[in-house]
């Protein structure tokens, strides 16, 4: 799509598409004059998110990539695989981040979610036993090997779930790419709960609404800037009742069950793939504990929309007013 | 009542009229739904009345059922394993388009100037 916009005597133009990608929408905007050099950008994004898609993919096999569904299904144990060089920096990079965030960020969750799963789709009945969850398999990340030479090896029986990072990595990707070529001036969401923005397209901060995990719409926070990355996690996506009680789809690895500290969490900061790592790791800890964990990172804020509809904001929020 | 007194009165409904109608373009919000499946439009949705009306359309794994009022949309059933597309409610921005990915379905609202750039739940 094509839109022009008179601002001021630069007749600036924005091109977008719309991207289903990952099990939800990617929609990319970029500003600029040069409509042509636009479009051959946005072809480049949506290769890197289909690449990333099909090497990031839990269920599919493909016959001409290696990917997660290869290394969870048919690498055997101790065996070495060389890998794609893309898909082996994101595993390096989840799994730094496993040792960053005292393992409640972890990738190799994959056996307990797939029990997990199980009740969700109504295949088995009521709650998970917290032996049926520990008998699920192994759920340590430092079974995944990282060896030289993008080369892989698996100690024990893991199974490998990028569904928390592969998104906002790849979307830090394409705004990188975006940068790079100077194409400065660009707005990225992906789905509904993360939006990526560069400069401004007309000297001013991108406004981004902030609404309530509930479709009540009581909270509406309009949060102003450029250069930033949004990120929400919470519980009113992929959840399931039982006895009153709602289980969602976001695991702690220590207790094998998905915390009810919060309704969502909201990460503000300039990477969004940080911000996956952030706000799922902030939605597995209690408020009080979140705010003081994010103290460590620069430039790193917060929303809570805590289980009583409290709203709380970390200090430095206020720079986006 | 002479002259003076039309003239008065014949501008008084005419700027009634203007604000009536300059008002009802400024409220103007959501006026349309465009439906798509596979990346098709296959339906347009006229949101500019006050009554509740009901949609069907094909899905992919079934029948999408689409509720609208004045200025807003929402799916109320569809054959999907999460439902996410009902769980997601009305919307009334087109910031905030309705993805049933199992379904192939996407609603998307055409609206006059948003107030904001994005929205994120």
């Amino acid at each position: 799509m094509l839109v022009l916009l008179l601002s001021g005597c630069n007749h600036i133009t924005m091109v977008s598409k719309d991207l289903s990608y990952m099990n939800t929408y990617i929609g990319i905007k970029i500003y600029n004059k040069d409509t042509k050099k636009m479009e051959a950008a946005l072809n480049n994004i949506d290769k890197m998110y289909t690449e990333y898609d099909k090497l990031a993919d839990r269920y599919t096999s493909y016959e001409d990539i290696i990917n997660i569904n290869y290394i969870n299904n048919k690498l055997g144990i101790n065996e070495r695989l060389k890998i794609d060089d893309k898909l082996y920096k994101l595993l390096d990079y989840s799994k730094r981040y496993n040792d960053q965030t005292n393992n409640l960020f972890n990738i190799a969750l994959g056996n307990v979610i797939d029990t997990w799963v199980q009740y969700r789709d109504g295949i088995k009945t009521g709650v998970p036993s917290i032996t049926e969850l520990k008998n699920s398999g192994s759920i340590d990340i430092n079974a995944l090997v990282l060896l030289e030479d993008n080369t892989i090896m698996k100690t024990a029986d893991i199974s490998l779930d990028l569904g928390a990072i592969t998104k906002g990595y790849v979307t830090e990707l394409a705004a990188d790419y975006l940068d790079s070529i100077g194409l400065h001036q660009y707005l990225i969401t992906a789905g509904s709960s993360s939006v990526k923005v560069g400069n401004h397209y007309d000297n001013d901060r991108y406004k981004i609404k902030l609404t309530d995990p509930r479709p009540t719409n009581k909270y509406n926070k309009i949060v102003k800037g450029n250069n930033i990355a949004i990120t929400t996690s919470g519980d009113y996506e992929r959840y399931y009742e039982y006895d009153g009680v709602r289980y969602h789809h976001v695991i702690n690895p220590n207790t094998l069950f998905p915390p009810n500290h919060m309704l969502a969490v909201t990460v503000i900061n300039d990477d969004a793939a940080l911000g996956e790592v952030l706000s799922t790791t902030l939605f597995l800890m209690p408020i009080e504990d979140g705010l003081e964990y994010i103290k460590q990172y620069d430039g790193v804020e917060a929303v809570w929309y805590g289980t009583d509809g409290t709203i709380t904001l970390s200090k430095g929020m206020s720079k986006y007013e | 009542m002479n002259k003076h007194d039309y003239l008065l009165i014949s501008i008084v409904m005419i700027i009634g009229v203007s604000f009536f109608i300059i008002n009802s373009l400024v409220s103007f919000k959501a006026s349309k739904a465009y439906v798509y499946y596979d990346n098709e439009l296959v339906q347009t949705i006229d949101l500019s009345h006050d009554n509740l009306k009901e949609y069907t359309i094909k899905g992919y794994n079934g029948d999408v059922v689409i509720e609208t009022m004045k200025n807003k949309i929402r799916v109320k059933e569809e054959t999907s394993p999460l439902h996410l597309c009902s769980k997601q409610g009305w919307v009334s921005s087109s910031l905030e388009p309705i993805v049933c990915l199992p379904n192939k379905v996407v609603i998307r609202i055409e609206s006059s100037k948003e107030e904001v750039d994005a929205v994120v739940r």
